[in-house]
């Protein structure tokens, strides 16, 4: 129950709210009372013949009257109660993207997307259900079960209370067995649920093989198998499911029986009215609710916190470098990159030693190297993401942590392999950085970075959707709208992280010409793969395993006759025999 | 004019969804026959209570042997109703799950038989939804819609018999209400429905908004525009918490307190004219006490029905979907069942087009002799796969005519085929289930015959290492396992066949040189015996094949065995180049990271 505590925060923020629907939920407690009262009184009355048609007129009347009453407040704590409950949910969400948004790359190295978004969709669910249905649960069950209760003993009569509730504590025990066991029956059944799902992914990836091997049949028959068991985990959920009306009748049944025989015995003792067996037996039909309430707020509670605590524990994730700088953004970027030793947290391999290279502004630097060998690395320490353990990184003279992170990212406008694309317009994507561009300013980079001719093709153009009710892109093609969003940006430095690698070696020339045009003035790193993007660039540097092999520029290199010299000989003869040659 | 066709439409999915569960006749007939019992027990029970009041209470007068009676009678009578209930319960649960049962599995069977290219433009994802999560929207139709309807509508009912029977007076008094509560279910779902769809496309949105920045979160701040795209999220956020209290305004407005509403307005009519018809005549205290335990129950299941039939709308869109699924026939292929004997091919003349716009392969011919080894090789791109498709008849060629021993591919029957043409495909599939399931693969095979297949792919000494041989399970679709042991042990599938024809296509694309020998060993021992076509990118596995076959865009550029073909300058001999550089600067950066 703790829960109820450490949401104590959100009870006091819509304590109004809260306030009003337990008031009103107490008002509707108290009134339902009145009925069963009013109807054995009424009984009474017509048993002894003293009803007057006065009488009769204010009973239907009160009545009526009193429904509407009832009504209305019903519909209000319905309202206040579940309305301040999707208002925690509304909220939790808000701030848990805030928190998201606000951490580092890091962190979601570490944590898969498909954990994230079911603390924020099913785990933020389960919290709101709790300050919902949970609080009306406790509130209302409780609340319904004493005046009950005490209607019953003090208005009526406390041994036939006794006598009437034996049978109570049997359905009592029964419930709360029911609950554990639909807990685990259900939990079986998503099981099986899963089961099912992952057969059907995996004959869908192996589709190939089973219909070169003739297997659609024996798979048909496997997922039978498996539809046979879920079926076999729901039905187990529909036999404790279907225990509940039985024993809750039977129950009822007997508990009936035992108030209308001992009722029956107390009237003819002269110590009951008709009247007050037919309220009594009324007023047992309203414990139903609070017994159920019970369990039912054991299951809510316990889902409840460990959901709180999940949302909690990202919420309560912490960015490790700190964002104190205060210096004014640049508006030409020179670098001094020196990394003395760097490796990622808890490893102990250096992704990044002996780095020392300068570059002043409007320079090209390209990096080279075969497959991790510590490209990305150096423009995630370039970007700020992680503190190499020694060594700085300087821009414009001044160590990069003395400028804040917005600060830098709006430098380097950055270029990685496998751009994202956003389910929105394609001129949307290009502008992302700058939703208030001009069309013009949007088509002049797409023709920057040779997108335009292509866009232009689709079928509303720069209007086109993105994604999957949209158009499909290439690789080729979102790497390009990759470029032309950061060339949109203008901003002092460029970083292409293998940002061509998935397009032609024609079109590739192309957009480096035309960004040797445009990018006047500016520093521009260039990752690549593939060497004939760097060949122009003023100095090259080949990384192997974190360190500077090779250096100089593309003349240098090829007279090394090193890692580069072969690398480009090789890339030369693949271009060949791409060409059929 | 549009409603009433979409009306007309929904209706058919309905009843065609209704149809499965039509083969449980018996069932249905045992469940309704006892939920009948149960619902005649549960009305009876108050009658009972109504006749002691009545007979022996008021009167007051206690004779033992009717009244030892009537109480055998109204407890047996809630006994048997609870068991009544719960075995009609746990029918209808039948009933519905067998009904799943049916439309699940003639769901994947279709799909599974549909060719290839439909797989090609389908994305896996949305499949796998249809076939799981679709089905079970209408799994919650059968179980939570249907069973409960009938049950609550069957207890109505027999809650009006039992008043009309008692009262009939005070029963128009509780029927008087029905066209009021009809009417409020009525509107309640007029008015809910587009709310609901709101929220369920706002949900979607969220979660859209929520999946693309989690995975773009890199990108969202590298761009600096987080705040903007927390405004967009907070403002879905803040539509779907609108609509959300709209929907909980219009639950509160319509559903429990209304039907709470009803109940009282029912109650103080009852009272009025039970009290009313007291004023002149003598009135049996038992029959108010009777109708106020009627009235209770009708709460309960109106509400029930009035929330399910939300979950009718999903239940009919998914319903339609996977008819949708199932509507197009698929393609039966011709029924020549002669066996492939030899494993001669001939391809005459044959073009293709995945998109019918772009060509994939050009006017090839190709005749491959029964037991020649050839090998297809090209760059990226070349069309190399899409030969081995059309021969394992994925996709059919637009123009030309592939035959295998003379008969045409088109007409072959399934059996015959598969028998004979098999496959080893670049992703190893690997099932769940032992390595011998994984070679059998569904075929009768005995021990000695999987372990023999084993042998042939070099497998044994490795598989004799496990303390379980051949029966170690594979779990997680051989996630612990290399690429290479997995690609061996599909290679022993295809062997366990005993083809006439071998197609590797791109078998030997992700595995270490250690079993690319083993396999090139399995291969050389089937030389003569086995016609086999390999596609490979890797030259260096193929310099044995009788004939080297080089494509460039879709088209024959050069054929010869491996010697021939290095002697002149061309294609082939450049890909070899190229292959053999690429060793020297790999070799140095593997070297490196070994340091």
């Amino acid at each position: 129950m703790s829960i109820f505590w450490r949401l104590g925060w959100f009870f006091r923020l819509e304590r109004w709210r809260y306030g009003k629907a337990v008031l009103a939920l107490l008002s509707v407690a108290l009134l339902s009372m009145v009925p069963p009262r009013v109807t054995g009184w009424l009984i009474d009355r017509v048993q002894s013949h003293t009803l007057t048609g006065r009488e009769l007129a204010w009973v239907g009347g009160g009545l009526t009257l009193l429904a509407v009453v009832v009504y209305v407040l019903r519909v209000f704590w319905r309202i206040w109660l579940f309305g301040a409950s999707l208002r925690l949910s509304a909220l939790l969400r808000e701030r848990l993207y805030e928190h998201l948004s606000r951490l580092s790359p890091v962190f979601y190295q570490r944590h898969k997307v498909g954990d994230l978004m079911a603390r924020a969709t099913n785990d933020i669910e389960a919290v709101q259900m709790t300050a919902g249905e949970g609080v009306l649960a406790m509130i209302d069950g409780l609340l319904t079960g004493v005046v009950v209760l005490i209607l019953m003993t003090t208005l009526i009569s406390w041994q036939l209370t006794l006598v009437a509730l034996l049978p109570w504590p049997i359905m009592a025990v029964f419930m709360y067995r029911f609950g554990n066991a639909m807990h685990r029956d259900f939990f079986q059944a998503q099981n099986r649920f899963g089961d099912l799902n992952d057969h059907v992914q995996e004959a869908l990836s192996g589709i190939r093989t089973i219909k070169a091997y003739g297997r659609e049949a024996a798979e048909g028959e496997r997922f039978a198998g498996l539809v046979r068991s879920a079926s076999e985990a729901n039905l187990a959920v529909a036999r404790t499911d279907g225990k509940y009306e039985p024993v809750i009748v039977v129950t009822m049944g007997a508990s009936f029986f035992l108030a209308v025989s001992f009722g029956a015995w107390l009237i003819t003792q002269g110590r009951l009215t008709l009247g007050d067996l037919t309220s009594f037996t009324m007023y047992l039909g309203f414990l139903i609710w609070p017994m159920f309430a019970f369990g039912w707020l054991l299951n809510i509670v316990e889902r409840g916190s460990a959901a709180y605590e999940r949302v909690q524990h990202v919420l309560n994730t912490e960015e490790p470098i700190a964002d104190t700088g205060q210096r004014a953004a640049p508006e030409k970027v020179a670098l001094a990159l020196q990394v003395e030793r760097f490796a990622y947290p808890e490893q102990s391999l250096c992704a990044l030693s002996h780095i020392d290279i300068a570059l002043t502004s409007g320079q090209t630097l390209g990096i080279v190297g075969p497959v991790g060998c510590g490209k990305t690395t150096l423009f995630s320490l370039l970007l700020r993401l992680y503190e190499p353990q020694a060594g700085h990184i300087l821009l414009n003279g001044h160590d990069i942590a003395e400028y804040r992170q917005s600060t830098l990212r709006d430098t380097f406008a950055y270029v990685p392999q496998d751009s994202f694309l956003f389910s929105m317009s394609v001129a949307d994507n290009i502008a992302l950085a700058r939703p208030d561009a001009s069309r013009e300013e949007v088509v002049r980079a797409a023709a920057l970075a040779a997108v335009d001719e292509d866009i232009q093709r689709f079928s509303d153009g720069y209007d086109t959707l993105v994604g999957e009710r949209g158009v499909t892109l290439s690789g080729g093609q979102k790497q390009r709208i990759a470029i032309a969003r950061a060339l949109l940006r203008e901003a002092p430095a460029l970083i292409l992280d293998d940002a061509l690698s998935a397009v032609d070696l024609q079109t590739e020339r192309q957009i480096l010409g035309h960004l040797r045009e445009a990018r006047r003035g500016i520093t521009t790193l260039i990752a690549t793969h593939r060497l004939s993007a760097v060949e122009d660039a003023d100095w090259i540097i080949v990384l192997e395993a974190g360190r500077i092999t090779e250096q100089g520029t593309h003349t240098d290199l090829l007279a090394l006759d090193g890692w580069y010299a072969r690398t480009h000989a090789w890339q030369k003869l693949e271009q060949q025999v791409h060409e059929g040659r | 004019m549009k409603a009433v066709e979409s009306e007309m439409k929904r209706r058919r999915v309905l009843t065609r969804l209704l149809s499965y569960s039509r083969p449980d006749k018996r069932r249905w007939l045992w469940a309704v026959g006892l939920l009948m019992v149960a619902t005649a027990g549960d009305v009876t029970g108050p009658y009972l209570i109504k006749r002691f009041i009545d007979n022996y209470l008021t009167p007051g007068h206690f004779p033992t042997s009717p009244l030892v009676l009537l109480s055998v009678i109204y407890l047996s009578v809630y006994a048997i109703s609870a068991a009544a209930r719960y075995i009609q319960a746990i029918l209808l649960s039948r009933i519905a799950l067998g009904a799943v049962e049916r439309i699940r599995n003639e769901l994947f069977a279709g799909i599974l038989r549909r060719p290839l290219a439909f797989f090609d433009h389908t994305p896996t994802g949305s499949l796998v939804s249809r076939i799981t999560n679709d089905t079970e929207a209408v799994k919650d139709l059968f179980v939570q819609v249907i069973a409960t309807t009938i049950q609550n509508s069957l207890l109505i009912i027999g809650i009006f018999i039992a008043m009309a029977l008692l009262d009939w007076r005070l029963m128009l008094v509780a029927v008087a209400i029905m066209p009021l509560m009809l009417a409020a279910m009525w509107t309640y779902q007029r008015m809910s429905t587009p709310i609901f769809q709101r929220a369920r496309q706002l949900v979607s949105d969220i979660n859209t908004r929520l999946n693309e920045s989690l995975q773009a979160m890199g990108l969202i701040q590298a761009l600096n525009q987080q705040r903007r795209f927390r405004r967009e999220f907070d403002d879905t956020v803040d539509a779907h918490y609108q609509t959300r209290l709209r929907s909980v305004t219009l639950d509160g407005i319509m559903l429990r307190a209304l039907m709470n509403f009803f109940d009282m307005l029912v109650l103080a009519g009852l009272l009025t004219v039970f009290g009313y018809h007291a004023l002149q005549h003598v009135a049996e205290i038992g029959v108010i006490y009777a109708f106020i335990n009627y009235v209770h129950r009708f709460t309960e299941p109106m509400v029930e029905m009035t929330q399910r039939l939300n979950l009718l709308q999903q239940a009919l869109v998914a319903g339609q979907r996977i008819f949708g699924l199932m509507a197009a026939a698929p393609p039966t292929h011709g029924g020549t069942a002669t066996p492939v004997t030899e494993g001669h091919i001939a391809v005459h003349d044959v073009s293709f087009s995945y998109d019918k716009v772009q060509p994939v392969l050009k006017n090839i011919d190709l005749d491959i002799r029964a037991g020649e080894f050839v090998a297809i090789v090209g760059h990226t791109g070349s069309g190399k796969s899409t030969l081995a498709s059309l021969l394992l008849r994925f996709h059919r060629p637009d123009q030309g005519d592939i035959r295998i021993d003379g008969m045409p591919l088109a007409e072959m029957a399934e059996g015959p085929l598969r028998r004979a043409v098999v496959p080893v495909l670049q992703d190893p599939f690997i099932v769940d289930g032992t390595i011998a399931d994984n070679i059998a693969l569904g075929l009768p095979l005995t021990d000695e015959a999987i372990a023999e297949a084993g042998r042939a792919a070099q497998l044994d000494d490795w598989v004799e290492r496990l303390a379980q041989g051949y029966h170690t399970p594979l779990r997680e679709r051989g996630q612990n396992l290399s690429t290479g042991q997995r690609q061996l042990i599909c290679l022993a599938r295809a062997l366990a066949r005993q083809p006439k024809v071998l197609i590797l296509d791109e078998a030997t694309a992700h595995i270490d040189s250690h079993t690319e020998r083993r396999i090139q060993q399995a291969l050389e021992n089937l030389r003569g015996r086995v016609t086999q076509v390999v596609i490979a990118h890797r030259l260096s596995t193929i310099t044995a094949a009788d004939r080297i076959v080089v494509l460039h865009q879709g088209e024959i550029v050069q054929q010869g065995s491996h010697r021939e073909l290095l002697r002149v300058e061309g294609l082939y001999r450049h890909l070899y180049q190229l292959q053999e550089m690429a060793v020297s600067p790999q070799a140095s950066v593997e070297a490196e990271a070994q340091k």
